[in-house]
């Protein structure tokens, strides 16, 4: 019952909100703005929003509040958004993919759609990347799927999360490849570093962040990106060894369907602003600066679902 | 007030109680989301049922002891329940200023009666404390407190 | 150590103690709110160090970090409320010693302590570190798995009246780490088709929940205070010097403390929560008077106090020369370090080595300056808490509490459930529930769930998969540590029931 009031209640919004939006967000923004962050602190989402704020401020003139809503992996945040937020601009969070892809079509209620309010733009990407310790045998991606050949499902991976892009991308390379690999969840790229120093998985499909931060002790044999990750110029694609697996998480920030087009707007050039300042602090961490908008968006998102649907559907 | 309880049976019956609640309605989940709490859950029900059939043949406690007036006790329950619930409708500030107030008001009654004056008293200490508290969570801390129908 | 007196020399300006004193008073104000944690506290501070010095930046944030773990003590004393979870066993005896009208000399103790075992964290750090790194990353999955049984032994020895219901209370708090979604598998479980669910019960919440709430409201229902007035104080003031000389004079209790934090700080993902509790427990075990433990002796408290400041600077060991966090604060501390360029490793500790150790110092530098502030600020809080009318803490408390839930994860949910588990825990430790088992039931049951299952997951081709659990040493002695540490406990309560040993049993009103 509370559902459908909110519902009624955002449509109407919605509808007032088009209605008044020549006149009423003709100086957007005029109140300070709230952007949410679904994860903990201290995460990469987090960080980022942190090396934005200043940026977005000066731009859009009115101080903007980075809050934190962790849970469920982000669904708890997205979920209370989509249910309750309202479409004035004022109120914006941070979004992921695959997460707002896959954990709808995993979970029996995640609470919220993939496709249930309007994306703003994607500002930053990070390619997932195969990594082993210096130590290991294989030294290029040849070897490890020599060796997977040979001993099916004897080489551990491990990676961030279940069904999360490292786990998604790395199916799509057991299936390209032909290959049986096992795949180890963990919970977030700490404990990864651990498993990896001390030798407890055989390699590890994450970001290219850990590529760069762990550049003294580890072997990159692929990045899943079109084109070679500047701040790993020595890493090859999977593209390039003949696999075609381009996929990470994208981080984007999203605003409620029916917000008028040009508070979008306003906030999409504050974000590309903010871009274009602090690439020079995020490229070298191995982050690829983005812009997607508009169209692009559905694109990518249709790409990626078209990739990682069959998998999740296997899944279930 | 005093109860008779035999503690263990009634410790027993909290556990089986709470493993009933989360074994009905088990969702669909794959074998690797449920192999831990499955196992945990039969290792409650074992505890529980051990601290049954001990508080049959060699109960422990036999009594439990409230202490106070288990009448305060219900209504301060229910008060910090009907304060959260209030919350979301009347907005974080005028919910806790209204809550605070009754509390002392309830409190304070059981020492002495309580005097207009004696109110009027507390006015300023307990507007000061929940309006710092207000002013520093959001303004510092950057929290979100909910608004309600005024603030 | 050219590099150690020039880093000690950046720091001996007016500007850098200022910034730490600053940080440590922020971090003892936060750390001593229920439910504001030291990671909170540490993602409030973050924006402010933008504008600074990388090596200012990382001072203030060290200093935050070092007083928020401290200030948790001092509601654990006061209110019997664990201010952060790293001072859950501060309670065990810091509150009785309250109750008695021993506050002060509980909070002084809990001061030098934190004091001592900060410091002691700092000198680990800076002389062991690149060592001590290698045995962080020893625990693997099948090892944490017996790192969270050893944490689970204590259950034992937490529940002081029955070994069953302490055993069950556990259960119970492992069952409610698993609502929400899995940390192996990523499907939602327990939630109820209720979305909001899917977060989980968080640690914190149901902490303070278990903690606080049973304690207001006995309060209520008392319609007193639970601390003694003032006029009974006055007669049981004891003097800090000669609190110090008893921590001091044998030294072995803060010592053995010190280095169990060291150990369990480092291992990744137990972090701080459960230093203290296994600290506390071991204090227990070779003392010479354990059934004056729980019941005011000041050792607990020290015990507590001392592991888990050591863990402060400990924690940082893993996350300074590998990047992996110790403890939640500690991913702050690696996103600041990553922001100025600073790439955890050897280098660290070489080319940058002035900055770092430079923070090293100056999370010294923050332990020694809890000591006035502590303890000027104990006395104040202490003075606070005693004059205030219990009709005026009740709600002010109360108030506090609720922020502090919400403010965890701006969720009116969680303030629900704390208020549930709370009138709930108050109710079970009527029946001789005790809150203490649950809490440690919720953080270890997430940790012993991963082990587990990574475990067995990474064995699918092994005949016997669950072998896989005593695959190498470590994970052997631990595996005989488990045993070894249940034996310990079970044993003598077994022979104390046949009546051959005086009884350990704490439970007057057991035997008719």
């Amino acid at each position: 019952m509370k559902f459908t009031y909110k519902k009624l209640a955002l449509a109407m919004t919605a509808v007032a909100a088009v209605g008044l939006a020549g006149a009423a967000h003709a100086e957007y923004p005029e109140e300070d703005i709230t952007y949410i962050i679904p994860f903990d602190p201290g995460g990469e989402s987090d960080v980022t929003a942190r090396f934005q704020e200043p940026v977005l401020e000066e731009e859009l003139g009115v101080s903007v509040n980075v809050t934190h809503r962790p849970g469920g992996g982000g669904a708890v945040a997205w979920s209370e958004f989509q249910n309750s937020a309202e479409p004035d601009g004022y109120e914006i969070i941070g979004v992921n993919i695959p997460h707002i892809i896959g954990q709808p079509i995993q979970r029996s209620n995640a609470g919220y759609e993939t496709d249930d309010w309007r994306i703003v733009t994607f500002f930053h990407s990070t390619p997932n990347a195969l990594i082993v310790h210096n130590d290991s045998p294989y030294d290029t991606l040849e070897d490890l799927i020599e060796d997977a050949r040979e001993n099916p499902e004897a080489i551990t991976l491990g990676g961030s999360g279940t069904y999360s892009a490292n786990h998604l991308d790395m199916l799509r390379f057991e299936k390209e490849a032909d290959i049986d690999l096992t795949y180890i969840p963990f919970s977030g790229t700490g404990p990864l570093k651990g498993a990896l120093e001390g030798g407890h998985v055989g390699g590890i499909f994450n970001y290219t962040m850990l590529g760069t931060e762990m550049a003294d002790s580890v072997k990159v044999l692929a990045v899943a990106s079109e084109e070679r990750v500047k701040a790993l110029p020595e890493a090859p694609t999977f593209k390039e060894q003949g696999y075609d697996i381009v996929g990470g998480a994208y981080r984007g920030v999203a605003v409620p369907e029916g917000t008028p087009d040009e508070v979008v707007e306003t906030l999409e050039a504050a974000f590309a602003e903010a871009n274009r300042q602090i690439a020079e602090k995020q490229e070298p961490l191995g982050f690829v600066m983005e812009s997607i908008t508009g169209d692009e968006i559905d694109e990518v998102i249709g790409m990626l679902r078209d990739a990682y649907g069959p998998i999740l559907e296997d899944a279930e | 007030m005093i109860l008779r309880l035999n503690t263990d049976i009634a410790a027993g019956t909290v556990g089986l109680v709470f493993a009933a609640v989360l074994w009905l309605p088990r969702e669909e989940m794959g074998r690797l989301s449920i192999i831990f709490p499955r196992a945990i859950l039969v290792l409650l029900c074992l505890i529980a049922v051990a601290l049954i059939v001990k508080g049959v043949i060699r109960p422990s406690g036999r009594q439990v002891e409230i202490t106070g007036s288990p009448r305060r006790l219900f209504t301060v329950i229910a008060g910090f329940f009907l304060w959260w619930g209030l919350v979301e409708v009347l907005g974080f500030l005028v919910t806790t200023l209204v809550a605070f107030f009754s509390l002392t008001w309830y409190l304070a009654r059981v020492e002495t009666r309580v005097t207009w004056q004696r109110l009027l008293k507390w006015t300023p200490v307990i507007l000061g404390l929940v309006i710092v508290f207000y002013l520093t969570f959001k303004e510092v801390l950057n929290v979100r407190l909910p608004t309600g129908l005024l603030f | 150590m050219d590099m150690l007196l020039e880093a000690l020399a950046s720091l001996l300006t007016f500007e850098s103690v200022l910034t730490v004193l600053v940080g440590v008073s922020a971090g003892l104000f936060i750390g001593s709110m229920p439910g504001l944690t030291a990671t909170m506290a540490l993602a409030v501070l973050l924006p402010f160090t933008f504008s600074m010095e990388a090596l200012q930046g990382l001072m203030a944030l060290g200093g935050v970090y070092m007083g928020s773990i401290y200030g948790g003590a001092f509601t654990a004393i006061l209110i019997n409320t664990p201010g952060t979870p790293s001072s859950i066993a501060t309670t065990f005896d810091g509150y009785p010693m309250a109750r008695q009208g021993r506050a002060y000399e509980a909070i002084a103790a809990a001061t030098i302590a934190s004091v001592a075992g900060g410091i002691i964290g700092v000198i680990f750090l800076l002389v062991l570190a690149p060592p001590l790194a290698r045995w962080a990353v020893a625990f693997g999955p099948s090892e944490m798995f017996w790192v969270a049984m050893l944490g689970l032994t204590l259950v034992a020895s937490l529940s002081s009246d029955s070994l069953l219901k302490g055993l069950l209370g556990g259960c119970i708090g492992i069952m409610l780490s698993t609502i929400g979604v899995s940390p192996v598998g990523g499907e939602t479980r327990f939630i109820f088709d209720y979305p909001p669910l899917q977060g989980g019960i968080e640690l914190i919440v149901a902490l303070i929940g278990l903690f606080v709430i049973p304690e207001l409201l006995t309060m209520a229902a008392e319609g007193r205070g639970a601390l003694p007035g003032q006029t009974e104080l006055r007669k049981k003031e004891v003097s800090i010097i000669s609190i110090a000389r008893h921590i001091f004079i044998k030294p072995v209790n803060l010592i053995r403390s010190c280095l169990i934090g060291q150990i369990i700080a480092i291992i990744p993902g137990a972090g701080g929560n459960v230093t203290s509790l296994v600290a506390y427990n071991e204090a227990r075990r070779f003392s010479s008077d354990p059934k004056s433990f729980g019941k005011g002796n000041v050792d607990g408290v020290v015990a507590s106090e001392s592991s888990n400041n050591v863990m402060v600077a400990g924690s940082m060991v893993p996350l300074l020369t590998l990047g992996i966090p110790g403890a939640p604060p500690d991913a702050i501390i690696l996103g600041v370090l990553l922001m100025h360029g600073l790439r955890p490793g050897l280098d660290l500790f070489t080319e940058s080595g002035v900055l770092t150790n430079g923070f090293i110092l100056s999370m010294g530098m923050a332990a020694l300056l809890l000591l006035p502030v502590g303890l000027l600020g104990g006395r104040l809080i202490h003075r606070v808490v005693i004059r205030t009318p219990y009709y005026f803490l009740v709600p002010s408390i109360a108030m506090v509490t609720i922020l502090g839930t919400f403010a965890l994860r701006n969720s009116l949910l969680d303030v629900g459930i704390m208020l549930i588990l709370g009138t709930a825990g108050y109710f079970l430790r009527l029946i001789g529930i005790q809150p203490a088992p649950i809490v440690l039931g919720l953080i270890l049951g997430g940790i012993a769930e991963e082990g587990y299952v990574q475990t067995l997951m990474a064995a699918v081709v092994d005949p016997i998969p669950w072998l896989r659990l005593l695959h190498n040493p470590l994970s052997m002695v631990l595996a005989g540590m488990v045993v070894l540490g249940a034996a310990t406990t079970l044993v003598p309560m077994w022979l104390a029931r046949k009546g051959l040993l005086d009884r350990v049993d704490e439970d007057d009103g057991r035997s008719p």
